[in-house]
């Protein structure tokens, strides 16, 4: 992977463009389109690598049973020599693969997280398209509130509340990370009503 | 880990992988797992086929879990099945609104699977 970042020289790559499609709002809705369009690129790469883990850790699952079946059937004599060896390392590994279906979901909370996050970019280019729009504070307020309502982690709504109230992203993202530390980690809470 | 012999489970969430990791946890306990993808075809299924338990995530496109709670709760066969949502919202008012649906008890999301299991065990 390059990571060198040489000057570009400048380029008009809207020049396809007549002056009367050329906006300021338009070029803002094209670069979070395409913010969005690479998120989405880069989320479909994934999904790809992690459904072939997946059936990975099948294959993995189906593998301990058959050796699980062996453990059981051994003769007397080798359940002896082998049988505890045999069923401790199973053991540990259905240990691992308990570790491994608590990692995976977290894929699963990142691929919900950037899911809000392209919804909110794909509404944001819309809305900077209509000067009517952008020109009143209430409408920009009704977009916070409508985006706000599709955060559904603590984390997210922490991130959400404190850039409504001006915070810089360093700030927020810095005052987000102590709040979750402060307070007790909800995942895998259990509550029967 | 708790036995299982060969109960029915609905199990409810539109991410494929959530249902890899449901499936591996619960039919390696024993239980048998029906899968669906959403409320709508969770709904479908129950209509015609009985489940012992349903374990539903909250947002899903189609038909929401809450809503999938209440309509099955309407259906005779589904009237006292355990139902427990599986979700990353942690929030009290959502979780109030799951007690009100009819669900039977609230898991956030990333689960353990021990933990899981003997949750299961312990409504069923």
């Amino acid at each position: 992977m390059s990571t060198s970042h040489e000057p570009i020289a400048p380029t008009d790559d809207t020049a396809g463009q007549t002056p009367a499609e050329w906006t300021p709002e338009r070029q803002i809705a094209q670069m979070l389109g395409l913010c969005e369009a690479q998120m989405e690129s880069a989320l479909a790469e994934s999904d790809q690598a992690v459904d072939a883990l997946i059936e990975a850790f099948t294959g993995l699952h189906k593998t301990t049973q058959a050796l699980q079946t062996i453990a059981r059937d051994l003769s007397p004599e080798l359940r002896n020599q082998l049988g505890d060896k045999l069923e401790q390392r199973v053991n540990a590994i259905q240990e691992q693969m308990s570790a491994a279906v608590v990692a995976f979901q977290f894929y699963d909370k990142l691929t919900q997280r950037l899911g809000h996050v392209r919804y909110s970019l794909t509404s944001l280019a819309m809305f900077v398209c209509n000067r009517t729009q952008t020109s009143k504070r209430e409408s920009w307020q009704r977009l916070f509130n409508t985006l706000g309502r599709l955060y559904r982690t603590e984390e997210e709504r922490e991130i959400f509340q404190l850039m409504v109230q001006g915070a810089s992203v360093e700030d927020a993202r810095a005052k987000a990370e102590r709040h979750v530390q402060r307070e007790p980690n909800r995942a895998g809470e259990i509550e029967l009503f | 880990m708790p036995g299982a012999s060969g109960q029915v489970i609905l199990a409810v969430d539109d991410s494929a992988s959530m249902r890899q990791m449901v499936r591996y946890t619960l039919e390696g306990a024993g239980y048998k797992v029906v899968q669906a993808a959403d409320g709508v075809e969770a709904l479908e299924f129950a209509k015609t086929s009985p489940a012992d338990l349903v374990l539903t995530d909250v947002n899903m496109p189609r038909m929401d879990g809450l809503t999938l709670v209440r309509e099955l709760r309407a259906l005779a066969d589904y009237r006292f099945t355990p139902m427990l949502v599986l979700t990353t919202e942690s929030g009290q008012d959502t979780k109030q609104r799951g007690k009100q649906a009819g669900a039977t008890g609230w898991i956030v999301k990333p689960f353990n699977p021990e933990q899981l299991l003997a949750t299961i065990a312990k409504v069923l």
